[in-house]
């Protein structure tokens, strides 16, 4: 057995940690706050990567990445996670919108949209959930219809985080009323200002930006907007989720954060009581926990091994585990002494009891993959 | 990366499981139950033939791998011999008949209950002392000091504690295949048990727990091998999973099988109490985390951040 990443994920790490301490001040919580300022970093941070070729790192290098293994790409996601996702936005984009039209996109499309977002330019936006169709994603009902020339678009999506900002939505639409509800799917590749779409945010706990409605209303797109055939919406939509079976490392901001509470609290981590000390103890054998599980799932994923089984425990885990560390960590920061460094621990762990709550609901919720599990354990046989 | 074990040890933990069922599986707990001797021996006579106690497990990578294996292959069975402790045992010319080396807590007692012989018994402090098991309570012994010895246990106290995780892991592996099995087959209100959701989501619970083990038992045992110099906290770590683990797995194991799963029929409620003294001793959950907590004071078990690097 080895766990060593080896040296080429260390030299990477701490490219990474450079990268960050250059240019992100140490107040910085991601892309999506009220302060434009934050967007602006996040972008130029993107530029930097892009430089580097490490924005989008697991593409080809011919077009903008630089072939890394599993495992660089793990640190990525790690490093990425715990300093706030400095990509903010453009994960989407470089995490599945880009590996979506590698495989299933045109050599038109993938001109059209690769380089920029190789290159951190635009925003990716993702038209999937409906107000009347959330796990049951099959089940909605916005519309595409053929007309000369293209594709008239109407209805509703919801919960769609990054449109205010987004230049280009990854669309989910219904392009026939075929009996079986997958078969009628189809996904288009629309430009946000297009006229007729209209974006509303939505005020809400978890910050601004993360929750908007998108409505369609007689949008029109062209024979070019359309992604794969007409009718393949659900098995590409599938195949973006098998590329999300890692899906963003949220065990690695827990492991930073429950890390840097002993050093943030400096003498007064003495006066933190013994429950609470148990509590800290017990959360770090469960973030590590979660790690592992992780590596096992892109093990496996990369030597084509990986069952469901794996990858639903891992993703219960991990939620789970955001949700844990955000109660010990907001009572750790009731200890706060008051410094620089206490006051920046105390916003970070504010910042993750607001965000945590929502994880186990963002990206398909907890009991849709207690679901795949439990088929996986008990189907029949 | 590899998070695997190696082939060599896949298999010898293959053919444990095989022989172990092949002479009666968790009958093997049940008659131990009656006879903490006997099922010592019988573990014992079973596992002789495939060269289990020629191992040394701190002696290669290899060989630890193997003593996982076969302890996970002997908790599938519920098999009440102190097998890790028995693996565990010193190597060398002082340390000849030498049963085993047993971690102890402050009330000196030990799984060795029924056993004879002189055994190595460790505490988390660094003091290693010769014992031989005295008054017994079922599996559970009390134990008598007859000297201190020199020697350098921590790597062996984690050992000790990784290998009796790898037991209650192989204890999981087949409480949740039980768990899972019954549900599929017994029908109430018209339907398998494994049609209703709420049952479907305890299993699932069970599982996260389980495979949370596995993964955690795998690092453990690759920690020991390289002698990372926090071996022990690994090992504590391990255990407090373990035990977490353990809870919630026997419980759901039992609620699935309804009351059952408590008669002595059933092999569940064997492999269930065959399993409690290793839950116990040497350490609960809450001493356990209490212990890790004093080994790691003010850091972090060690993980992708140090408390310096998470502060920057």
């Amino acid at each position: 057995m080895d766990f060593e990443q080896g040296q080429e994920v260390a030299s990477l790490r701490a490219t990474l940690r450079s990268l960050v301490g250059e240019v992100l001040p140490a107040s910085f919580h991601g892309a999506f706050t009220h302060d434009p300022a934050d967007l602006a970093l996040a972008q130029e941070f993107c530029r930097r990567l892009a430089e580097e070729h490490l924005l989008c790192p697991a593409w080809p290098s011919d077009v903008g990445g630089k072939d890394a293994s599993v495992w660089e790409q793990t640190a990525m996601r790690e490093e990425m996670w715990a300093a706030h996702e400095p990509r903010g936005a453009q994960y989407m984009g470089v995490n599945w919108v880009g590996p979506t039209l590698l495989r299933h996109g045109t050599e038109d499309q993938q001109a059209l949209h690769l380089p920029p977002i190789a290159a951190g330019q635009v925003i990716w936006c993702q038209g999937f959930s409906e107000p009347d169709s959330g796990s049951d994603l099959a089940s909605l009902s916005t519309t595409a219809t053929r007309i000369d020339g293209g594709w008239q678009i109407d209805g509703q999506k919801i919960w769609t985080s990054y449109a205010t900002m987004a230049q280009w939505c990854f669309l989910l639409a219904r392009s026939s009323s075929e009996t079986r509800r997958q078969a009628g799917l189809s996904v288009f590749l629309v430009p946000m200002a297009t006229p007729g779409i209209e974006v509303r945010p939505i005020a809400s706990m978890i910050g601004p930006h993360h929750l908007n409605e998108v409505f369609f209303d007689g949008v029109l797109v062209d024979d070019g907007a359309l992604l794969g055939s007409e009718g393949n919406g659900w098995s590409i939509v599938q195949d973006v989720l098998s590329l999300e079976r890692v899906g963003i490392a949220r065990y690695a901001r827990v492991d930073r954060l429950s890390s840097w509470a002993p050093h943030a609290l400096a003498e007064r981590w003495e006066d933190v009581p013994e429950a609470l000390r148990a509590r800290w103890v017990r959360l770090g054998v469960r973030t590590r926990r979660a790690r592992l599980l992780a590596y096992r799932v892109v093990e496996r994923q990369d030597a084509g091994t990986l069952s469901p089984v794996d990858a639903a425990a891992y993703r219960i885990a991990v939620t789970a585990l955001d949700q844990e560390a955000a109660g010990v960590l907001v009572e750790l920061a009731a200890f706060a002494p008051a410094t620089e460094e206490a006051r920046r621990f105390v916003s970070a762990a504010e910042d993750h009891a607001r965000y945590a709550m929502a994880s186990t609901v963002a990206s398909g919720t907890t009991e849709v993959q207690r679901i795949l599990l439990a088929r996986s354990l008990v189907g029949r046989r | 990366m590899n998070t695997e074990l190696c082939a060599e040890a896949l298999e010898i933990g293959q053919l444990a499981r095989r022989a172990l069922d092949g002479v009666g599986g968790i009958e093997v707990a049940r008659h131990a139950a009656q006879d903490p001797r006997a099922g010592d021996e019988l573990v014992q006579r079973t596992l002789l033939p495939l060269g289990a106690f020629d191992l040394d497990p701190l002696g290669s990578e290899i060989e630890l791998e193997a003593a996982a294996a076969l302890c996970r292959a002997a908790g599938s069975v519920g098999a009440p011999s102190p097998l890790a402790e028995r693996l565990l045992r010193p190597h060398g010319e002082n340390a000849e008949g030498i049963e085993g080396a047993v971690i102890v807590g402050p009330d000196r007692r030990a799984r060795i209950g029924g056993l004879e012989g002189t055994w190595w018994a460790l505490d988390l402090h660094g003091a290693t002392t010769l014992v031989r098991p005295r008054s017994v309570s079922g599996p559970i012994a009390e134990l008598e000091v007859l000297e201190g010895i020199a020697d350098q246990p921590e790597r062996r106290v984690a050992a000790v504690l990784v290998l009796g995780c790898w037991t209650l892991l192989g204890t999981l592996d087949r409480a949740l295949e039980m768990a899972c099995g019954y549900a599929q087959d017994r029908q109430q209100f018209g339907a398998p048990l494994s049609s209703f959701q709420g049952l479907q989501f305890q299993l699932t619970e069970a599982e996260v727990e389980r495979a949370g083990l596995e993964v955690l038992a795998h690092h453990a045992l690759w920690s020991l091998q390289t002698g990372r110099d926090d071996a022990l906290s690994d090992g504590l770590a391990l255990r407090l999973a373990g035990l977490e683990a353990a809870e919630v797995v026997l419980r759901t194991a039992h609620q699935v099988h309804g009351a059952i799963g408590f008669c002595d029929e059933t092999e569940l409620s064997w492999l269930s109490r065959s399993v409690e003294p290793l839950r116990r001793l040497p350490f609960g959950t809450s001493q356990t985390t209490s212990l890790l907590g004093e080994c790691l004071g003010a850091q972090p078990l060690t993980g992708l951040f140090t408390s310096q690097e998470a502060a920057r």
